[in-house]
């Protein structure tokens, strides 16, 4: 039953008269993408090489965030994209789990309603070995994402987020567009000096060249730029394979998810059940680590399996009328991070910076906040509000993300693949003790989900900052609700200090000088029934901007415009302006980069 | 005496012979892969009793070094 759904809920009547805007989904065959055209460049008539501030390489979900964050920030850019639409043809895989930190990144740029609208929620996870759960979850009872607006997780196709993305960009008239997406441009040449980069690119119309100050590589894993730049490389390569199946069910199971380590059904090997957009389930097997992927994924090899799964879960035989394939896909993972995300004039984001395992989300994730680090400094140094240091943070900060989140989804990696003998031998005893002892479940590695970055090692962070905040609520001076994202959306790319509590009329001054010379937007954060002293200020009704920026009582908080807390501290002085230096990179911990 | 070892050497056992027995006891009668799952289960509890990482690091630590050299 072919059904097509529509990602054009609110299309302008201007790109639906020019895109094929349907996701048809076909029993099988996956979905059919949208097709964005090839608009001939007019440098393929004229010749000419023109200089762009920046440039992105790669349409993808890393790439598509950072054109519309910097979009937001006003700031042009051209991005190339090799195929002319979202997703991988013919593919529904790739990521399905959004985190809190990236909804709240994709409210920012407004494709959050469209996600919520279109995805599933889920707070609900549960583990099993054999026959029995073995432990359950629910992360809304999770201290770590109870402040914020927006769920801990979303499940959606990653084209789905990518074709938002997209129309967001389309959104303005065209003169009024500030991200040239060229579609259908492939990158064949590259060279760099002190001052900017040259890409030699390859169209459906023929050749050219363009120029760039800043080119940030999103292309994924297979990136060219990598040799290009001679970056070096961080690997590990196991032997772990896996099958995905993405199906529909007439009957779908519970909105949960669910992880088995040892499924009788898969000889004793892990199955992940997990559920997004359009009703469709992505069921992923363990496979032997010989397994040859043209056998384990022919449909009547899937279908067995689906029916050894759903039959024990049941009790009762699947039908192939019961549900439909989607996609099915084999893959085997590797983890990966570049030495270095900085290579003069080339930044590395997303897959093309770093690989990792699916467990917990962390791929997908970790690239939207990769775009959202360096979007805000490219916006603030080409803006001339920051020191062309700080770009270099982009480097410190996302690459102790990137480590970190090899670490962990290494570590999952090899719960659920142990070697043969000790490796084994601990996960079995985990396990049993995990059924009766409830400390025995941290030892259960299913995947440590994604959560939010914390720069420890930042010059541009204070000791006490690094942490991302979280969209909580507040309300205006005025008593209308207010969130976070809505200051951050007013401090417009700048750098926004929250004063909380009494404010001396010194301290007023001090600010209002520290506001003009610095950009910087000031608000005091009262208590309910405080007196306010500056004119702009909320009132933290239920303590919540307080508990995300980790102060108490008389405190500033300074935040980044990706939501992270720059540093805090307790008076207005000296501190202050230094941490403000820092943050924009003319702190003493701020290095030119070479 | 301070030091930077977190690792203590100081006797605690109230009964370390009592202990001792019991460990055995525990694994009379097991074949040679239930003797290795119960050591497996006894690590993770008494693990977990310690807590601190540092700690756990430094017996990990010292018991590789003393497993390197047998006898």
């Amino acid at each position: 039953m072919p059904e097509t759904t529509q990602i054009h809920d609110k299309a302008p009547a201007a790109l639906a008269a020019t895109f094929s805007n349907g996701y048809e989904f076909a029993q099988g065959a996956g979905y059919a993408l949208p097709e964005y055209p090839f608009i001939e460049p007019p440098e393929l008539r004229t010749g000419e090489v023109k200089r762009h501030a920046v440039a992105i390489v790669g349409g993808g979900i890393t790439g598509l965030t950072l054109a519309c964050a910097l979009a937001q920030y006003g700031v042009r850019a051209v991005l190339l994209d090799e195929d002319n639409t979202v997703g991988v043809k013919g593919a529904s895989s790739r990521g399905i789990c959004y985190a809190q930190k990236s909804l709240e990144i994709f409210k920012r740029l407004g494709i959050y309603e469209r996600i919520a609208a279109r995805g599933v929620q889920w707070s609900v996870g549960r583990t099993f070995a054999g026959q029995d759960e073995v432990y359950a979850f629910d992360l809304r009872q999770q201290q770590s994402h109870s402040l914020s607006r927006q769920p801990p997780f979303i499940n959606i196709q990653q084209f789905y987020v990518e074709g938002f993305l997209v129309e967001q960009l389309y959104s303005p008239a065209p003169e009024d567009r500030l991200v040239d997406i060229r579609w259908s441009h492939r990158v064949t040449g590259f060279e760099q000096n002190a001052d900017f980069v040259t890409l030699q690119l390859e169209t459906p119309a023929g050749a050219y060249a363009l120029e760039a100050e800043h080119v940030i590589d999103c292309s994924g894993s297979r990136s060219p730029f990598r040799a290009w730049c001679g970056a070096t490389v961080t690997a590990q390569q196991g032997d772990d394979r896996w099958c995905i199946a993405d199906v529909r069910f007439k009957n779908p199971p519970p909105a949960e998810r669910h992880t088995w380590i040892e499924a009788p059904f898969n000889e004793g090997r892990a199955v992940w059940q997990h559920l997004m957009a359009d009703g469709v389930w992505r069921i992923d097997y363990q496979m032997p680590p010989q397994a040859r992927p043209e056998e384990v994924s022919r449909e009547d090899v899937v279908r067995a399996r689906l029916k050894a799964q759903f039959k024990s879960q049941s009790g009762r035989l699947l039908d192939d009328s019961d549900y439909e394939i989607v996609w099915v896909g084999p893959y085997a993972y590797r983890s990966e991070c570049l030495d270095s995300l900085r290579h003069g004039r080339v930044f590395f984001a997303g897959d093309a910076a770093h690989v990792m395992s699916p467990f917990g989300a962390r791929g997908g994730n970790s690239g939207v906040q990769d775009a959202d680090n360096l979007a805000w400094k490219l916006a603030a140094v080409l803006q001339g509000r920051a020191a062309p240091a700080l770009l270099d943070s982009y480097h410190h900060e996302r690459h102790e993300a990137a480590t970190h989140n090899v670490r962990v989804t290494n570590r999952t990696a090899r719960f659920l693949r142990p070697a043969d003998g000790a490796e084994r031998l601990f996960r079995s005893a985990a396990l049993g003790l995990a059924r009766e002892h409830v400390f025995a479940r941290q030892l259960v590695n299913t995947g440590r989900m994604s959560t939010p970055s914390h720069y420890t090692q930042s010059s541009a962070c204070g000791p006490a900052g690094g942490r991302a905040t979280q969209n909580v609520g507040f309300a205006w001076a005025d008593g209308r609700p207010g969130e976070l994202l809505d200051l951050l959306g007013w401090a417009h790319g700048r750098l926004l200090l929250l004063s909380f509590g009494d404010v001396s009329a010194a301290a007023l001054a001090r600010l209002a000088a520290l506001s003009l010379e610095a950009g910087l937007r000031c608000v005091q954060v009262i208590c309910p029934g405080e007196k306010a002293a500056a004119v702009e200020h909320v009132v933290d009704v239920q303590g919540h901007l307080q508990a995300t920026c980790h102060v108490f009582g008389h405190a500033w908080a300074l935040l980044r415009p990706d939501g992270h807390v720059a540093a805090t501290g307790e008076s207005v002085d000296a501190s202050l302006v230094h941490a403000v230096a820092a943050a924009l990179g003319a702190g003493p911990g701020g290095k030119e980069n070479p | 005496m301070k030091t930077d070892n977190p690792l203590s050497t100081r006797l605690h056992f109230q009964d370390a012979d009592a202990f001792y027995e019991c460990l055995l006891d525990a694994h009379q009668g097991l074949s040679r892969e239930e003797s290795e799952l119960l050591n497996a289960r006894l690590i993770l509890l008494m693990a977990n009793q310690l807590g601190d990482t540092a700690v756990l690091r430094a017996c990990v630590a010292a018991a590789a070094k003393t497993a390197a050299t047998p006898g």
